[in-house]
């Protein structure tokens, strides 16, 4: 029978990328904590984890971070699901048609390399500061990793696999099927990983600009407060949900394409 | 007589773009009897698997023409089957899936799909992995499932693009017996493309050489050889002596 110290062992082995993860994050604040016993940092514009907390706290309690983060889910959404629809069929024609490939991978490749949210203050004089000037902002920013991945999936497509599915008997929609859409879905997903970050700074920055409530909103107008323990709690929450989103994306794409975890 | 495929006259000439053309075919011809295991082999290049593209019905030679049962192969049909060199499996589809695969295009209901790919696992000895992705396969049992599959939608031919070739020297053995014996049961026509020709030899009831490229059938050697052949017929003087002449005959085509 294992004993306590075997147990222990087996325990810190099995874990210890995870314990060896978490124990950096836990120092990181305990370390920020710790600063401000050595140096008198203003807390007018730093704060510290156990205020921010407290803020945290705060904003749950009076509901106003579920309200804020409620208002800016619905152009977040709404952007990424145009993005979809626009991205990946405009990505698997760019790639299966290589002159509609080659007539727009420049323009695309500009689009994609250029800081988009520059565009930000102009979207928002043309559509205004409600849902749409956001969802376009969060359109226009993350549509490029969808037709970009979408695009290089079709590319990728084993030319083979194509000729067995030919082979068998089967027509061209036989190969968007059972070929190409297969193919290229791990593709998307990994692609989604990118939008999905690209996105939530669009949200941001779309509210930076033009906003009455939101999370980039409460951000903004915390700092012109100098609320800064409630400005960090929005802060920290918004890493939270892009960490566990592109996260969870990692994982989903491991339990969906079990296939691709070999290669 | 007339064969059961039919090659006459086939030349075929590639054209990539940018690059001087390939005349990979020049004038072949070819008769397959009814039944029959013959092996072509030949120098790289010479345009042995792109005959059998030909007779797939996936590439349409220039000139000549190729029939089976006296018709022309006008594009793919459920008559006729490839193994390829490189297994060309589905990576998201799990073996019995993969084997499934033709009969999903011609639209053969589930249960009889199923009933098919459960007999055919068991008789290419995969019984227990039919849940299996090919990732998780060694390159043996990937062939094993790239024949099954072939052989799923019941054809009358098989064409088997240098199958072997992509496996360790043990395994390609085990897989050449493992081919006699399935052939045996399933009692197909089989124009096997190989460049070994122990392997040609040991599975064939004629073995065709053919000439550098531009290809054409240079000589055809009857296999004498009584069937089931196991492995011990390899060392035999008669298996020898055909290897020799088969090499004498090959080796003016190859260029180094």
């Amino acid at each position: 029978m294992a004993d306590a110290a075997t147990i222990r062992r087996t325990f810190v082995v099995r874990y210890r990328n995870v314990l060896l993860g978490g124990l950096a994050v836990v120092l990181f604040f305990a370390a920020w904590q710790a600063i401000f016993l050595f140096v008198p940092l203003n807390p007018l514009f730093m704060s510290k984890p156990s205020l921010i907390a407290a803020g945290l706290v705060d904003l749950i309690d009076s509901g106003d971070l579920f309200h804020d983060l409620a208002v800016s889910a619905v152009p977040f959404f709404i952007g990424l699901v145009a993005a979809v629809i626009v991205g990946v069929p405009l990505g698997i024609v760019m790639g299966w048609r290589p002159r509609v490939g080659y007539a727009l991978d420049p323009l695309m490749t500009v689009f994609y390399a250029s800081p988009l949210v520059a565009l930000a203050p102009l979207l928002v004089i043309f559509f205004g500061v409600g849902v749409s000037g956001k969802a376009i902002i969060v359109f226009a920013l993350s549509v490029f990793p969808f037709i970009f991945n979408a695009h290089a999936g079709v590319r990728a497509v084993d030319r083979l696999l194509i000729n067995v599915v030919r082979s068998l008997g089967g027509g061209e929609w036989d190969l968007y099927r059972k070929v190409i859409f297969p193919s290229v879905l791990p593709y998307i997903v990994a692609g989604a990983r990118i939008a999905v970050g690209r996105a939530l700074i669009a949200v941001l920055v779309g509210e930076f600009f033009a906003a009455s409530e939101g999370i980039g909103y409460a951000i903004s107008r915390f700092g012109d407060l100098f609320a800064i323990d409630r400005m960090f709690a929005c802060i920290l929450v918004v890493m939270a949900i892009a960490v566990v989103l592109t996260e969870g994306i990692r994982w989903a794409e491991r339990a969906a394409f079990p296939w691709r975890v070999g290669q | 007589m007339t064969g059961y495929i039919e090659g006459r006259n086939v030349s075929l000439t590639f054209r990539p773009p940018n690059r001087a053309p390939v005349r990979a075919l020049g004038g072949f011809d070819i008769e397959v009897e009814e039944g029959e295991f013959l092996s072509i082999v030949g120098p790289s290049g010479c345009g042995k698997s792109t005959f059998l593209n030909v007779v797939l019905g996936l590439t349409k030679p220039d000139s000549g023409e190729v029939l089976m049962h006296g018709k022309p192969i006008g594009g793919p049909g459920s008559d006729r089957a490839m193994v390829f060199q490189e297994f060309g499996l589905l990576p998201w589809r799990t073996v019995q899936h993969n084997i499934e695969l033709g009969l999903e295009l011609k639209k053969v209901p589930v249960e009889k799909r199923r009933a098919t790919a459960e007999r055919l696992v068991v008789l290419v000895g995969l019984a227990g992995f039919e849940r299996h992705y090919p990732h998780e396969l060694s390159g043996g049992m990937k062939q094993r499932v790239g024949l099954a599959r072939a052989l799923a939608t019941d054809p009358d031919v098989l064409l088997m693009d240098e199958p072997f070739a992509a496996l360790d020297a043990q395994t390609r053995d085990l897989m050449q017996a493992e081919l006699l014996r399935i052939w045996r049961e399933a009692r197909k026509t089989v124009l096997f493309v190989t460049h070994q020709i122990d392997e040609a030899i040991y599975l064939s009831d004629r073995v065709m050489v053919m000439s550098k490229r531009p290809g054409r059938a240079k000589k055809i050697f009857a296999i004498d050889l009584p069937r089931p052949r196991e492995y011990e017929m390899r060392v035999t003087p008669e298996f020898n002596d055909l290897k020799l002449e088969i090499w004498n005959t090959l080796k003016d085509e190859i260029v180094a």
